[in-house]
């Protein structure tokens, strides 16, 4: 279960609508923004194939700037993959994705 | 105080590096908790990119935990991007290549030998082919992913040892146009200027990169530097493709493929016309060149005379309109410094290098360059390319230090330096790569070591080669971290210690050399490659019973694997043959390395130099300290690169000229390639699926939406791609990202169907020996609906 430390960049006038969006989501906890549009946002997911998902979306859109990772835990997944409990999916996931 | 949890204690210890970086206060700190994320944290730099991030590797009972910025390198500023995520899943992959494999035919199955007796028949083979075939049947391919000690270390061992010049790496394939760009127009490779130009540039010029996605956490810093001052720095994206990097561009040019050298043409044409020139630059420093001849300036502009904006729009197609080419060119002119940025878009061509030139004569005739905030800066892919392969001798004509290897005074000085006999090396370059894998096809070279790389994926028209390289008849070395679609094609399988599992260096895109330093052991039996090195050369001495081979493993003889032997690598490498070249490291020894939050930029010949982080900037008098030893007099800037021996930049003036090949009636599109943020080139590590149980990565081909209404494509719909060199196909993306008429199609996919470099054209520049791997003609077809698609597994 990896635990990523961010900071996302927005164009200032797009980061209260932005934050409220990472807020709703379960695997996020916004921690602060700033008025030169930085989100600093923690990102809890079930594993790192998840947060990449996460990662990839928020990269697509076109209101945000930049996904700066500053901090990444992921004991728990090693753990599971010296057990072959996990082989990892070392490739991002692309599901059929439309425009 | 209340306990918190561990799990709640990692989250603050995330979000409060995060805010560290933006200066934001959180309401909570961490009171010394040590060991609760991590037991050990080792300093390194990123395996991923040219961009050089510096990064900590976090160990607890020595296995990889966690990963975390550098705040204070110069590089990242602390900050990582996604393929960090890698490190982890890399390390402990049970897929990890852990025992020398072997197999006498390509149709056998692999068995585990020993190190003894892979080293053995490694040696064996190689001097059998040298026996009967010659030196130049051997040769080594090798990789700007290789540490700087494992390239130099071949590369001496090929060249002073089997007497071959047979020695290329994959930066062959996307930095060697920049290579020649600078060695023509400024004399000296790599960037005069570097990263801290960032934060003082008013004018980002980006061309032929997306660098959003390619180069991150570079991207970052521009796109802060536009976001403070969104008024006074403006951004230009100047690309086919309309990408993430076009956000924050107040304009995008967006033009045919190839169309480009027309447009710098026309913005040189502007300058000029609108007399924007800095007159006193090209009259001190400048001179120009036209072919083999020197012209003048006026000359020069009866040459550019006809590149108007209107002429360069009508070429460039697209929605390039003359009035955005005249901006573009006075806002370069007219900033207080302008970068100028690009990576594939135009190396990746067959006139590669002069679409390098084309954009340094912009930065010479306006004076933009050598100031704070002003450079032409090539963006470099991988993370060691510069460091390894352009500066370690790691390419068929040039030994390390920048020497051109037909050059005998230093050629001479290589094999003094080394201790060996004069004419070891042999006097003229060997097969650049496609060459190489021309000979390999026609069995000129019999035994090949490919290292850290797999062209059995990444050469253009990749068929023929592939075939090349399966034959029984080629013996074929692979040293790697997982199977590839190279292993696949191999006898012997060298089973190597990650990053972080080996100590060295990397030199990133803006002449930093950083050291990673050895942090866990590898898996199994996987062994740095020096050690492989070392112990390879002394085997091929004792069977050819030359003692010349002992000689050029003398200094590294008896030394541990895990530093020491690196390190006295580096040591040779930095103290001999750097010492009074370009690239002087002298004082980037390891231990300065070590101290270095980040590391040190040549040049820096010593170690008190070093440790302020070396020469921002290159020629400038104060702040390059090689300036004064080959100065005349006190001007501000001296351009003593190797190349010019007339210490003087050169305008070149270079025509329009078509790619290799154009859209026709047959194929009537342009087919352009690239990468993805989240793959890295070949997915060897970023894609490994041993079993899948769900949706599967795979390559998918940009459509835009024009051509997709007239050609009833929806999106998901599986497309055939089709080139004079066969057909592939992949599912299709419907988005305003190509130009109507151009489609573009990643290239990192394992599957057989979807292997873009199949159908890519392999035409190459004349100067650099580069492909075309960005612009070729293909035709397009939907052949069904969406698919489910099949695993890509590469085993052994």
């Amino acid at each position: 279960m990896p635990i990523g430390g961010f900071v996302i960049t927005v164009a200032p006038e797009e980061i209260d609508t932005v934050e409220a969006e990472l807020s709703g989501r379960d695997a996020c906890e916004v921690h602060g923004t700033d008025d030169k549009g930085n989100i600093v946002a923690v990102l809890d997911t079930e594993t790192s194939d998840a947060m990449d998902d996460i990662v990839h979306e928020l990269e697509q859109d076109a209101r945000i700037l930049s996904v700066g990772l500053a901090y990444l835990h992921a004991e728990d997944e090693v753990e599971k993959i010296i057990r072959g409990e996990l082989t990892p999916d070392l490739r991002k996931r692309r599901r059929n994705e439309s425009s | 105080m209340n306990a918190i949890s561990r799990r709640q204690f990692i989250k603050r210890a995330a979000a409060l590096t995060a805010a560290s970086y933006v200066g934001m206060k959180l309401p909570f700190f961490l009171a010394d908790a040590q060991g609760q994320d991590a037991d050990t944290w080792t300093r390194g730099t990123c395996r991923l990119c040219g961009v050089g991030c510096r990064l900590e590797l976090g160990l607890r009972n020595g296995k990889p935990v966690a990963l975390r910025g550098v705040s204070d390198s110069r590089t990242n500023l602390g900050y990582l991007c996604m393929k960090g995520m890698l490190f982890h899943k890399i390390m402990e992959h049970p897929d990890r290549l852990t025992k020398p494999l072997y197999r006498e035919k390509k149709s056998d199955d692999f068995r585990e030998i020993s190190w003894e007796e892979a080293l053995d028949i490694a040696a064996q083979k190689f001097v059998d082919v040298k026996t009967e075939y010659g030196s130049d049947a051997c040769a080594y391919y090798g990789s700007g992913q290789a540490q700087t000690e494992e390239t130099y270390f071949f590369q001496k061992v090929m060249r002073a040892g089997l007497q071959t010049n047979n020695v290329e790496g994959n930066p062959r394939l996307c930095m060697a146009s920049a290579v020649g760009g600078y060695l023509t127009s400024f004399g000296a490779d790599e960037p005069i200027g570097g990263y801290s130009d960032i934060e003082q540039c008013y004018y980002f010029f980006i061309i032929g990169s997306n660098m959003a996605e390619a180069h991150p956490v570079i991207w970052r810093r521009v796109m802060r530097r536009k976001l403070d001052n969104p008024d006074t720095v403006k951004v230009v994206n100047a690309d086919p493709r309309i990408s993430a990097t076009s956000r924050i561009a107040d304009l995008h040019l967006q033009f045919d493929p190839g169309t480009d050298l027309a447009l710098l043409n026309a913005m040189a044409h502007v300058i000029i016309e609108e007399d924007l020139v800095d007159h006193d630059f090209l009259r001190d420093y400048c001179v120009f060149k036209k072919g083999g001849d020197t012209i003048d300036f006026d000359q020069f502009a009866k040459d550019v005379a006809e590149y108007t904006p209107e002429k360069a729009a009508e070429i460039c197609g697209g929605s390039m309109n003359p009035d955005d080419i005249r901006k573009t060119a006075r806002w370069f002119a007219n900033s207080k410094g302008t970068m100028s940025m690009w990576c594939m878009g135009i190396n990746q061509r067959k006139r590669g290098v002069w679409a390098n030139n084309l954009i340094h004569n912009l930065h010479l005739l306006t004076g933009q360059l050598c100031k704070p905030g002003a450079d032409s800066f090539s963006l470099t892919g991988q993370p060691n390319a510069c460091g390894g392969v352009r500066e370690g001798g790691g390419l068929c004509h040039i030994l390390p230090g920048h020497r051109p290897v037909a050059k005998d005074p230093l050629r001479k000085d290589v094999e003094r330096l080394w201790g060996v006999p004069e004419g070891r090396i042999p006097p003229k370059p060997g097969y650049h790569t496609m060459a190489m894998f021309s000979a390999v096809n026609d069995r000129k070279i019999r035994a090949i070591w490919i290292n850290c790389t797999s062209p059995a994926q990444s050469l253009p028209n990749l068929t023929p080669y592939r075939d090349g390289m399966a034959q029984d008849e080629v013996f074929v070395v692979v040293t790697d971290v997982f199977a590839t679609k190279t292993t696949e094609v191999a006898n012997l399988v060298l089973p190597t210690a990650f990053h972080f599992e080996k100590t060295g260096v990397y030199g990133c895109t803006e002449r930093r050399s950083q050291i990673t330093p050895k942090a866990k052991d590898a898996p199994g039996e996987a062994m740095p490659e020096v050690w492989m090195i070392r112990e390879w050369a002394r085997r091929m001495g004792e069977k050819l019973n030359d003692p010349v081979f002992a000689k050029v493993i003398e200094p590294f003889e008896g030394l541990e694997p895990d530093f020491d032997l690196p390190k006295a690598i580096w040591d040779e490498y930095t103290q001999k043959l750097t010492k009074g070249r370009d690239n002087d490291l002298r004082g980037a020894t390891y231990d300065v390395l070590l101290q270095m939050p980040d590391g040190v930029q040549w040049p820096a010949p010593t170690e008190k130099f070093a440790l302020t982080g070396g020469a921002v900037k290159k020629f400038v008098r104060g702040k390059d300290p090689l300036v004064e030893e080959h100065g005349e007099g006190d001007a501000p800037y001296v351009f003593y690169g190797p190349a010019h021996a007339d210490k003087k930049l050169y305008v070149w003036f270079r025509p329009h000229a078509l790619p290799g090949e154009v859209p026709d009636d047959e194929y009537p599109m342009y087919l352009s390639t690239g990468r993805i943020i989240d793959h890295w080139h070949t997915t060897s590590m970023t894609g490994r699926i041993p079993e899948l149980l769900r949706a599967n990565p795979y390559s998918f081909v940009e459509i835009n939406p024009k051509d997709a209404e007239r050609m009833g494509i929806k999106p998901n719909d599986m497309i055939e791609i089709t080139t004079r060199r066969g057909k592939v196909t992949m599912p299709a993306r419907v988005m305003e990202g190509p130009l109507e008429g151009t489609v573009f199609a990643y290239w990192h996919d394992m599957a057989e169907s979807r292997m873009i470099n199949k159908v890519v054209n392999d035409v190459f520049d004349p100067g650099s020996q580069e492909p075309e791997f960005k612009i070729g003609a293909c035709r397009i077809r939907p052949v069904s609906g969406p698919r489910d698609l099949d695993p890509v597994v590469t085993q052994l």
